[in-house]
């Protein structure tokens, strides 16, 4: 079952730049197999402001906690670094 | 690791990509990276940057273009990357520019046919890159791998074998074309059809912050607001990543898809290799800064060009310098120039420049050197320059030397009206495929990026209008400083800040600025080359129809490519037109190569100021300090032209060569040995000339080198170690120490301001032969002035000026006008000037042309018969009178004619009959009791004003002298009686405005020149504290009085610093309203600019 979540997490990011892992509710999620990211823009031009970035930057991967079973996982890292736990995919 | 992009559109693809090549350059070195190629959209615009930027950043370059593909029955095949391959002798790079060229030869749109594409990449001097904007790209993306790879097969099929490659792009979108989908299926097909592919970003920007730019240009590309929209870019993930991020991606690419084992590394090592396959050596591949001159045979010669060149220049200087006591001098001089052109082996070029002119000059033309050229007796004794440079003390190593790095550069001005018939001879004597033209590069500034940020936003077109209007010529960038300095926008700024769009449009607006715009043709440079010319540039067709270079002038000097500017210069057409006249008029010819150029009353005119219409001199400014400086000789008008530039002014020059030349002060040479050369300027330098001999004096490194140092005068980071030089080196030639200090403190000061003095004096000839035509044969002159437009004043303006010297005005009258200005003699003998056709607005050209052709008519149904004016066209021309030979010049007729000819057109396809009864009705109207009511109330002024924006007969200020005497403003033409501090009224219509660049940049001062119909203009100077006061009515108001105190500026010199200002309409109507209204006691006046008090102010005058 789908979950929203919208928890901030701790990302452990691997040498290649990919999310290796990330902590939640002091457990570690190891990620399984290769990670893909979506880049999603808004129109900004319905906003205030002038953007920075114009992309909200989402990853889709599958974890899975000490052995436990694997979900599929949204993170989404926003402008400021900080990543957000969006969705549990089941 | 390193990632080298292979696709990368610069700013150069104009509305699309949105990074100056230098940014990208100096990005990817930052970034670790050592390779960067730029394909731009259609062309190679930004080529020559991108090389000299990566060699400045110590990458390698490589260059491509992305271009349309069509199929040989004319379908699209989508865009693919042409790519150029190095290590070939220049043959890649070669064919690039050939692909580019040949797109730019199909109908609308850029593109190239497969087949030309394929012929041109064989012997592997190309690769094409089929990535997701081809038509394979388009099928994979529709997840159609069949028909993916028939496509394919036909590109097989077609391309010489190794040219292709497929392209992977993945944007990471969540779907669609940027998507990690079809990038994998991409891989798929180049697996299957045994073909390499290579990874790329599909590069727009730097980096992801210039996203928001890209979608500005989408915006701007599509002429659409981005609310509308249709496919804003899916994210803004086309930006120059680095190797660690395309390696992600390429991760993510691979693992969507099924692919064996060791697909990214070879991926990334395909790419890897392809750039290495694409590095383009500047020298060897691109032929960077090696000249090639025209072939010999092309320029006329058999043997060596430099035997050639010595032949010719020796015979020209014994025949420029017959009985001359210059002519040994000019032997020697003629010898020291051609050791130059001897050691940098230029000789050709000139034999080009002189063959070039020679076929001007085969055409009629008149043809002026301008520039540093006019100091070399080579090419005085060529005939390619009209000054001699000698007595006039100019110096050849301005012009070249051996220890310039550049090219030489001559400029021709020509007359302006013949520049294109002049460009077809060269084409057709040099052959299309040596000559092209140049092109140049338009950026944004305020207005533009402003209108363009604006549209995006779906701002409405009047209020950005509105904005744009108020916007004078500043940066872009500047925006946010100018709302906070500028009075006249600071209704805008008090908007901004209430308003978060119009914030936002300062924002993109900003972003806007210097980027590209479009390119266009330059006004006036010729490329001329060898053979090779189309191997070493892409060319497309200009507006005019002649092949135009996709280079700038920036570009020309490291390609190697020669230029000749040949500028049109429109006074030089209104010269030749007044000679035309004069000579059709009396049968005499005016030799204006033999006119006294010491003519008392030319230079009587001049120092009255009354320089309106005079080449470079007829500015509010010029007039100003010339009215100061008072000249008595060509030498002087040198000097004048030179003082009134941006540098001298900012320097304070004038003021000093005023106080010296009038005796205020003593001429201060500084040292015995400059006294030779400050001589004719009393001690002030004004000249580069001057400053090369005064580096000379102090450094005996002779002029070349001095040349050299002059333009390190204008680099703050090397004037400390130039002074210490200079100084160092004077000191051991016997400079004290003070002079040196003083010379050098004269010297830094001076920068690279300043003229060459060669350049001054080739358009001080110029200047006098205006000068002298105005003083002697008016009329003339006016009609020259009136056909060619050569200046800055408003048409309106000039007519005042003809009228108030003397000349009549005929108006404009379909049995006498021409297309072009024409002096008609009167009955008592007196010169007259007749309206052109042109003036009547909204007419067409075939529509004068007739007129022209057939006049004159018999009756107003033979001009209708045989001009078929449009409707709009035959009305306007009977309201301003243009018709009124048919009804005998009776004015009070007009509205009868008028009411006729609106009947007429309105039936003109039914009722023959009556237009033939109307033609023997003519010229007595039988329809008196139809009158058309269009004119009521409207004087003549009126109705020319509205149908040409000028007047003939009266000017347009005659409506207010009343007004004017009633208040007591003082014309323009009494003004020179009153002392300075007097507080005077002045009135006028607006002819110009100028913010010209002030003397330490503090304040900005606006001039308005008024013309009330006295005499010449008046000269109001609003200065800062005023335009604070009174807004934007400094720019923008037409009608004008003005309340302010007179200002001497010399003997013949007054302005007016204007603290009030009123709209001409108001004051009248507040006044009449007043004498209509006595009866009411009470004082009721509201407006703002309290006018009432105005009033009470003039009643005491009077």
């Amino acid at each position: 079952m789908p979950g929203k979540i919208d928890a901030t997490v701790d990302v452990i990011l691997a040498k290649n730049g990919d999310p290796a892992a990330f902590i939640w509710d002091r457990f570690e999620h190891t990620v399984i197999g290769q990670p893909q990211a979506i880049f999603t823009r808004h129109p900004w031009w319905e906003t205030s402001a002038i953007p920075t970035l114009i992309d909200t930057e989402l990853w889709r991967l599958d974890a899975s906690r000490a052995g436990a079973e694997q979900h599929r996982y949204d993170l989404r890292r926003d402008a400021d670094g900080s990543w957000v736990l969006a969705v549990d995919w089941g | 690791m390193s990632f080298p992009h292979l696709h990368v559109s610069s700013a150069y693809s104009t509305h699309y990509g949105v990074t100056m090549p230098e940014n990208l350059a100096d990005q990817v070195q930052a970034q670790g990276d050592d390779f960067l190629a730029v394909t731009d959209r259609d062309g190679l615009y930004g080529a020559i940057k991108h090389f000299r930027a990566c060699t400045a950043a110590g990458i390698r370059a490589g260059l491509g273009a992305e271009l349309a593909v069509h199929d040989d029955e004319h379908r699209p095949l989508g865009r693919v990357v042409v790519l150029a391959h190095g290590g070939m002798a220049g043959r890649g790079y070669a064919a690039l520019c050939r692909a580019v060229s040949a797109a730019h030869t199909h109908p609308r749109t850029p593109s190239i046919s497969r087949r030309r594409l394929a012929s041109l990449a064989t012997l592997r001097t190309l690769t094409v890159l089929l990535g997701p904007a081809s038509d394979i790209g388009q099928a994979l993306t529709m997840s159609d791998s069949a028909t993916a790879r028939t496509r394919l097969t036909a590109w097989s099929r077609i391309m010489p074998e190794g040219s292709i490659t497929l392209e992977v792009v993945c944007h990471l979108t969540p779907s669609g074309p940027g998507s990690v989908g079809p990038a994998t299926r991409m891989l798929g097909l180049a697996e299957w059809a045994v073909l390499p592919a290579v990874l790329t970003n599909a590069v727009r920007y730097g980096t992801p912050g210039e996203a928001v730019t890209a979608d500005l240009a989408d915006s701007t590309r599509a002429l659409t607001p981005l609310a509308e929209l249709g496919a804003p870019q899916s994210n803004g993930q086309a930006w120059l990543k680095p190797d660690t991020l395309m390696s992600q991606v390429g991760r993510m690419v691979v693992d969507v898809g099924s692919h064996p084992p060791g697909t990214l590394p070879r991926l990334l090592a395909d790419t890897a290799e392809l750039a290495d396959r694409c590095t383009l050596d500047p020298v060897t591949d691109i032929g960077l800064g090696r000249p090639r001159m025209p072939e010999a045979a092309i320029i006329g010669i058999t043997g060596d060009p430099h035997t050639e060149l010595w032949a010719r220049a020796r015979h020209g200087v014994d025949e420029r310098y017959t009985n001359s006591p210059l002519l040994a001098e000019a032997h020697a001089a003629l010898a020291h120039e051609m050791a130059t052109v001897h050691q940098l082996g230029f000789a050709s070029y000139f034999l080009t420049v002189a063959k070039a002119c020679d076929l001007m000059r085969n055409m009629g033309v008149r043809v002026q050197a301008r520039g540093s050229g006019v100091g070399s007796v080579l090419n005085y004794a060529l005939h390619t320059s009209a000054v001699e440079p000698i007595s006039n003390n100019l110096i050849w190593e301005r012009f070249l030397s051996p220890e310039r790095q550049t090219l030489p550069d001559i400029d021709i001005d020509v007359e302006a009206h013949r520049r294109h018939d002049i460009y077809r001879e060269i084409f057709r004597a040099f052959g299309a495929e040596r000559v092209s033209l140049m092109s140049m590069t338009n950026t944004y500034r305020s207005r533009g990026a402003v209108r363009d940020a604006g549209r995006a936003l779906g701002i409405p077109d009047l209020d950005i209008s509105a904005i744009a209007k108020q916007l004078w010529r500043f940066n872009a960038r500047d925006f946010r400083t100018a709302l906070k300095e500028k009075p006249e926008l600071a209704e805008i700024a008090a908007e901004v800040q209430r308003s978060q769009q119009l914030e936002m449009l300062v924002g993109l607006t900003e972003r806007l600025d210097r980027l590209p715009r479009h390119i266009s043709v330059h006004p006036c440079g010729v490329i001329l080359s060898d053979l090779s010319l189309l191997e070493r540039t892409p060319v497309q067709a200009s507006g005019m129809g002649l092949p135009m270079s996709q280079f700038d002038k920036h570009d020309m000097d490291p390609l190697g490519l020669i230029k000749l500017d040949v500028l049109g210069v429109r006074m030089m057409s209104s010269i030749s037109h007044a000679v035309e006249e004069h000579r059709r008029l009396t049968g005499e010819t005016i030799d204006l190569d033999r006119i006294p150029v010491d003519d008392p009353a030319t230079f009587d005119m001049l120092c009255s100021t009354r320089t309106l219409g005079v080449f470079q001199l007829e500015s509010p400014g010029q007039m100003e300090l010339i009215g100061k400086l008072q000249p008595r000789s060509f030498n002087d008008i040198t000097v004048e032209i030179s003082l009134f530039r941006p540098g001298p002014m900012e320097a304070n020059m004038p003021l000093h060569y005023l106080q010296a030349r009038h005796g205020e002060t003593n001429p201060d040479y500084i040292d015995a040995r400059f006294r030779p050369f400050l001589t004719e300027t009393n001690g002030v330098v004004v000249y580069h000339e001057q400053v090369m001999r005064m580096i000379d004096a102090l450094t005996g490194d002779g002029l070349g080198h001095a040349d050299v140092l002059r333009r390190h005068l204008g680099k703050p980071d090397h004037l400390a170690a130039l002074g210490d030089y200079i100084i160092g080196k004077a000191l051991t030639r016997g400079f004290p120490r003070e002079v040196a200090e003083r010379a050098w403190k004269v010297l830094s000061g001076f920068g690279n301001f300043g003229f060459a003095k060669a350049h001054g004096a080739a358009f001080a000839i110029t200047t006098y032969r205006s000068a002298w035509l105005k003083q002697h044969h008016p009329a003339v002159f006016f009609s020259g002035l009136l056909t060619h437009d050569p200046g800055m004043w408003p048409k309106d303006l000039i007519i005042a000026e003809a009228r108030n010297l003397g000349v009549t005005m005929l108006p404009m009258d379909v049995q006498h006008s021409g297309l072009q200005y024409r002096v008609e003699i009167l009955d008592h003998g007196r010169h007259a000037i007749r309206l052109a056709l042109g003036e009547l607005a909204g007419s067409s050209a075939a529509e004068r042309q007739r007129i022209a052709e057939h006049q004159p008519f018999t009756s107003l149904q033979d001009f209708r018969d045989r001009v078929r004016p449009k409707r709009r066209t035959f009305e306007a021309l009977a309201r301003i009178g243009a018709l009124d030979a048919f009804i005998d010049y009776n004015r009070d007729l007009r509205g009868t004619l008028l009411a006729h000819i609106h009947a007429l057109t309105g039936a003109v396809q039914t009722v023959t009959g009556t237009q033939l009864a109307f033609d023997l009705d003519l010229p007595t109207p039988r329809y008196a009791n139809t009158v058309s009511l269009e004119l009521r109330g409207r004087t003549q002024t009126d109705l020319e004003l509205a149908g040409m924006g000028l007047t003939v007969t009266h000017h347009q200020m005659e409506q207010f002298h009343d007004l004017f005497r009633n208040i007591g403003v003082t014309p323009a033409s009494k003004l020179l009686d009153l002392p300075g501090g007097s507080e005077v009224l002045v009135a006028g219509v607006r002819r110009a405005t100028h913010t010209p660049p002030m003397r330490g940049g503090t304040g900005r001062v606006v001039f308005c020149s008024l013309d009330d119909g006295t005499g010449p203009v008046t000269q109001v100077v609003f200065f800062t504290d005023t335009q604070a006061r009174i807004g934007a009515a400094a720019f923008h108001t037409h009608y004008m009085l003005v309340r302010g105190t007179t200002r001497r500026t010399g003997a013949r010199g007054i302005s007016i610093t204007g603290e009030e200002v009123w709209d001409l309409h108001d004051v009248a109507h507040t006044i009449n309203q007043r004498t209509h209204a006595e009866k009411l006691a009470s004082d009721t006046t509201t407006t703002s600019l309290d006018i009432g008090h105005v009033y009470e102010l003039f009643e005491k005058r009077a």
